[in-house]
Parts: C-alpha cells; structure tokens; sequence
C-alpha cells in the first residue's frame, strides 16, 4: 500500500504539464511585465534600463489614466446584471418547455459570431438614425423626427453604457450556458424534496438553487469582472475609444503599441492586475467556500 | 563509366543546390492589394530576372497586421527587405529607430521623387522611404442634389464649399458632407494655422477658433451628419452611396466603390478638385512608401528592390493597373495616361485627370515627428475637446483653451 507522500508526488506529477504550461504563458509573462514597469524598454535595441517609479508616478500624474481607469470600474456595473440575467435565463431555459433548444441557441449565438461583424452590426443599431432610435421613437419614448435622433455612441453621458449593453448582449449567452451546467448538477431529490416541504419557487430558488449554484457563481463573478477590467475589442469595434470609453486596456494598448513606450504600458498593465485582484479577493470573501 | 556518371549528375546537382542556396530573398509586404497579385508577381519576376542571385518575394497582409508583426519580426531578428507603410508609420517607426535612412542607397533616383513625397518620408532631413503611390482628395457630388439645391459649380474656395453646404441643407433637407473630423490636425494644416510653435501648443488662437467654429455651426445646422466623427472612409462612402450627403471628399478609388455598389448614384456623379485654402496644401493627400526594417539582412540588395518598385515604369505601371492611384514620380505624374480621361464618360477617368491636376499640391498632413513626447494621448485630448465643441457640450474657445493648457503642461516637461 501507498503512503500518502507518494500519492502527493502522483498528483504533483499530473498537474506537471499544466503548471508548466500556466509557468510560461501566465506567471512568466506577468512577471516579465512588473519587471518592464520598472524599466525604460527599447524595441530598437531589446535594451531595458531601470527607472524605478518614473512609469507609476506618471501615470498617477495622467489625466487620462485615471479616466481611463474610472471609465474600467464603471464598467464592473455589468457584473452583477450581466450574472442576475444569465442565472435567471439558465433557470428559464432549464425547464423542459417546447422550443427550449431554440432558445438555447438562439442565446448562444452572440458568443461565437466574430466580434467585427457584431459591431458592425450594433454601429448601425446605434447610428443617430439607427434602429434603436427608431424602435423608441415608434414608442414615442424620444421625440420624433431629428429632434429626438440621439448618437447614441458619440454622447459621452451614454456612450458607455452603450458599449456595456453589448457586451451584455455579447456575453450572457456564454454565462448562461456555465449557469445551465450548474443547474444541471442539481439533484433533483433535493428539488422534489422541498416541494414535498410545501417551498414556493422563489423559495426554492433563493434556498436551494443559489446555494447550490455558489461555485458557478463564483467562476462566473470571476470570470465576468476580469472581462470588465480589460474591455477592450468592444470600445474598439463601436468607438475607438471615444466619447468618454476609453477605458484602461485602452490605454496600455495606446502607450504599448502606439506610442512604443512598453515601460509606462507595462506599469499601467500592473496597475489593472492589481485592481482585478482586489476585486477577485473580494469575490472569494463572499462566494468562496466557508472553512 | 556508370560512376563518372553520377558523379557528375551529382556535381550538378550540387552545383545547382548551391546556386539556388546563393541567391539572397528578399522577401517585401505589401498592405491591401491582394487583388493586383499579377503585377506584383510579374515585378517580382521582372527584378529577378535583371538582378541575378536576388529574388524579391511578395507578401500581402491587412493594414492591421503589417504592424504587429514587423514589430515581431524585428524583436526575433527576422525581418522582411521592405515593407508597404504610411506616411505616419515612417515618422513613428523612423523615430524608434527601427527603419534605416535609405539617402545612401537612392543616387541618382532620389531626383525621380516628387518634391513634397520626398518631404512626406524625409525624418531630420533624411529619407527613410521609398515614395509609391500616392492619392488626394477631390469633390465627388450628386448633380440632382445640387440642382435642386440650385447650385450650377462646383466651389473655388473653401469658404464656398461651406457655403454651398448650408444652401443644400437649408433647400433639400439633406446633409451636405462628412468632412474627416477625426484629424483636425490636418484641417489645421490645410488651414494654414499651425499647432505648434517654438514648444508651445498654438491652436488656441482666434483664427483657430473661428475654423472650428465653422464647424460647430455646420454641425449645428445639420449641413454635417450627427455622427459625423465617427465617419471615416468606408462610413462616407455608404453614406454618398445612398444618397444621405451630397458631396463626399474622396480619392478617385473611392469613386471605384460607388460605380461597383450604387450605380444609380454613380450615374449622377460630378467630379471637381477639392478647394484649396490657405495652406494651399490639398485635404486629405495620402501617400505609400516602402521602408527597410532595421535589421534585414542585406539593406542594399533591398534597396535597389525598393529603388525598382518605385521607379518610373513600375509606378506609371502600377496606376493604370489600379486606375486610381498616382504615382510619387515627378516623370510618371506627367504621363499623358492621366490626363487621358478628362473627357471621357466614364467618372473615374474624369477623377484621376482632376486628382492628377491638384498633385502638385499634395503632402500627408501629420505633425512633425517628435514634436509631441506622448503624442497618442496628447491627440486624443485635442480630438476630445474638438468633439465637445463642434457637438456643443463646451464653447470653442474653452474646448480649445482646455487641449492647449494640457498639451504645453506635456511640452514643458
């Protein structure tokens, strides 16, 4: 028989190929970046010369940086809507109602067509004279006619938020899909059991189905708040960037690849690490597993 | 006997392995023109042929790709002989030192390039590109728009092309044009109102603030459409082609796009050259080059590839195969070729004969390379507050007061 020992070893010995993997394409390049953000690099040359804090003091000194970052955490609004709807959708199209498999795909779909194609189409669904205007001026919502004709993604009071309800409409289906594996983990005793107790379904919901779903809870928050953190190819596709969505991964892409200064990218690069870890330590304070 | 044989097919073999192994690639990207790939590959053909143990290899890749992976070309040590760049790209890459000034290679051909596309590649008074082929803006306009808005010619000055479009918006409702409001700094020059002077941003003067201001009533007015910042090439074109705006600024390639998509509108099309204003330089000129990457292995075997794609007989060849686009040749620009269709029928012919005309004129509108230490955020301020005045959130003057305070507290540093 085996001492416990040698089965640490084993399982050290199956997880081997993934830290590995992990050690080259994830801790490696964040650890070469911290190094960067302390360094003026030079693409010309490959040259990297220390500068201590002169990246961070600027970008604490940068106007833009710090709009940029503001515009990042305002975005993190979408995490609790997005992960309510896709938890509420799961649940919706869990039900062995006719069409459900439709509905499945049909929610799906946004998640696997290319993101250039998606923008292009929610562009036009933006435009001043666009679907969305008429749909609301059909309402009679907004005034008819020019007058009530809004750009919806060239307004920075709602620009943003423009760019968010994509990403929403981009994203549910994808959670929707983690949450409906969750649910379907489910025992069905469990279910059967607090019917027989007399539980109404939102008790059942609230007590049963969200406890149990917690784990998936936790990966979706994760998941969805680090996707907000670094937004980027959607400002990118509907804006470029302007009307108040510059956002931070906006901005080290600019300094990175645009301005060539990998140091002060590499440093604001840090400075979003930083913040998504804070968030995640948070999300583990209270979806995480009690000891 | 029969091993004399093979050692003699062997030494050929050899011989030949060897001669092929001696011949130097010099492998040259080109951005967006797969579908000219027969004169790309007979030019190729043709400089193999005349430069024996060279041989050029074409690539073509999306503008959005050429970037990036010169970038990681260069890093890993490997990069191409030539690259196809914009103007703005070799003032970029020239100033991270990671294209080499190419003075010391051009001779005699250097008196081929024009004028101003010499000045357009040229970074501390060096050239550190090979001028291609080159594009500028004219007037396409709808004639049934302009009739009924009463207008019987196209404008002579800038002034009466905004003039012109207030009268289209105010007698048939419709937006008139989408200028590019995403590079002021361009408008700026083609103004004749600099941006910066002696270390100091300088748009913030009353002359400045009444260019912008013409745009603020334009926008005001409805004479430009809403989401006119938004608009560049490809939005302009759709928006000409279904008849929402009545003039586009484009080059004659552009007008290519119309005949193929909405021929009703080419139908109705009239060309005229855009006004010049006090600048006198024309909006919107764009021009191509090709570059040598720092690194390449044999930056004077790439160099004469760089001088042949770029000479007379290739760039006069290369514009009629695209019809569109001129040459950045002084003898090439003069071939009767261009202005061969200045009567004809056909829109686009009429187009090349008016760009070619205005040729003289043409200089890539950027800022002087290095003039701005963190120039992507320092624009972007500019373009920001520009948005907030011509869209009415901030009075020009503020909006401009703003962007300059920002960009000379960067200037001072």
């Amino acid at each position: 028989m085996k001492n416990s020992s040698s089965y640490t070893g084993i399982a050290y010995l199956f997880l081997a190929p993934a830290l590995i993997l992990m050690g080259i394409f994830t801790f490696w390049p964040v650890g070469y970046n911290a190094y960067l953000a302390f360094n003026d690099y030079s693409i010309a040359d490959g040259a990297a010369t220390w500068n201590n804090f002169e990246h961070f003091k600027y970008i604490y000194k940068e106007e833009l940086f710090h709009n940029a970052l503001k515009n990042s955490l305002i975005f993190l609004l979408i995490v609790p809507v997005i992960q309510i709807c896709a938890l509420l959708l799961a649940k919706l199209v869990n039900n062995k109602l006719p069409g459900m498999t439709f509905f499945r795909a049909a929610f799906y779909i946004p998640v696997i067509t290319a993101i250039s194609i998606a923008g292009v189409v929610w562009v036009n669904v933006y435009k001043y004279d666009g679907i969305l205007t008429w749909f609301l001026q059909a309402l009679h919502l907004i005034p008819q006619g020019s007058e009530g004709q809004v750009d919806w993604l060239g307004n920075p009071a709602i620009a943003l938020f423009g760019v968010m309800l994509f990403t929403f409409w981009r994203g549910i289906g994808w959670f929707m899909v983690l949450y409906l594996a969750g649910l379907q983990a489910i025992p069905k005793e469990v279910e059967e059991a607090a019917i027989l107790d007399g539980a109404n379904a939102f008790q059942r919901f609230w007590k049963i189905t969200v406890p149990m779903v917690k784990p998936t809870i936790l990966l979706c928050s994760l998941m969805s708040t680090i996707a907000a953190m670094k937004i980027l190819q959607e400002v990118v596709v509907l804006t470029k960037g302007q009307a108040d969505t510059y956002t931070a991964l906006f901005y080290v892409y600019d300094q990175a690849f645009r301005n060539y200064n990998f140091g002060r990218a590499a440093a604001a690069g840090l400075v979003v690490t930083f913040f998504c870890m804070i968030l995640a330590a948070i999300q583990f304070r209270f979806f995480g597993e009690k000891k | 006997m029969k091993l004399k044989k093979m050692l003699i097919v062997g030494a050929a073999l050899f011989a030949g392995v060897n001669a092929q192994a001696a011949d130097t690639e010099l492998e040259f990207w080109t951005m967006n023109l797969q579908k000219f790939s027969s004169y790309f590959e007979q030019s190729a053909a043709k400089f193999n042929e005349a430069n024996p143990g060279l041989k050029a290899k074409w690539v073509d890749m999306n503008w959005d790709q050429i970037q990036p992976k010169l970038t990681a070309s260069i890093a890993a040590g490997n990069p191409p002989a030539l690259v196809n760049f914009n103007v703005p790209w070799v003032h970029e890459f020239a100033a991270q030192g990671l294209i080499l000034p190419i003075d010391q290679y051009l001779g005699a051909a250097k008196a081929t390039y024009s004028t101003n596309a010499v000045k357009d590649v040229q970074v501390k008074g060096q050239m550190y590109a090979f001028p291609w082929y080159n594009s500028t803006q004219i007037i396409a306009y709808n004639k049934d728009i302009f009739a009924k808005a009463g207008i019987k010619a196209a404008p002579k000055t800038f002034a009466e092309f905004v003039a012109m479009g207030k009268q289209i918006k105010a007698k048939t409702g419709q937006a008139a044009f989408a200028p590019k409001m995403s590079d002021m700094v361009g408008f700026f020059y083609y103004a004749g109102l600099p941006v910066v002077t002696d270390g100091k941003a300088v748009f913030n003067s009353p002359k400045h603030v009444a260019f912008i201001q013409t745009f603020a009533d334009l926008y005001k007015a409805g004479v430009v459409p809403k989401d006119v910042f938004k608009m560049a090439f490809e939005q302009e074109i759709a928006a000409y082609n279904s008849g929402k705006i009545a003039m586009m600024t484009t080059a004659a390639q552009g007008l290519k796009r119309t005949e193929t998509d909405s021929k009703a509108i080419y139908e109705k099309t009239e060309v005229a050259p855009f006004p010049l204003d006090a600048g006198k330089l024309n909006l919107g000129s764009w021009m191509m080059d090709f570059v040598i990457p720092k690194g390449t292995k044999d930056p004077a075997a790439a160099a004469k590839l760089g001088i042949f794609l770029t000479n007379d007989d290739q760039q006069l060849a290369f514009s009629k195969v695209t019809e569109s686009t001129m040459p950045s040749t002084k003898k090439a620009n003069l071939d009767p070729y261009f202005q061969s269709g200045a009567k004809s029928t056909d829109v686009v012919d009429r187009a090349r004969a008016v760009a070619a005309k205005s040729m003289d004129n043409a200089r890539t509108l950027t800022l002087t390379p290095g003039t701005l230490p963190d120039e992507t955020v320092m624009v972007k301020k500019l373009q920001e507050e520009i948005q907030n005045a011509v869209e009415g959130r901030k009075s020009v003057k503020d909006a401009l007061d703003t962007a300059a305070a920002a960009w000379n507290e960067k200037l001072k540093k």
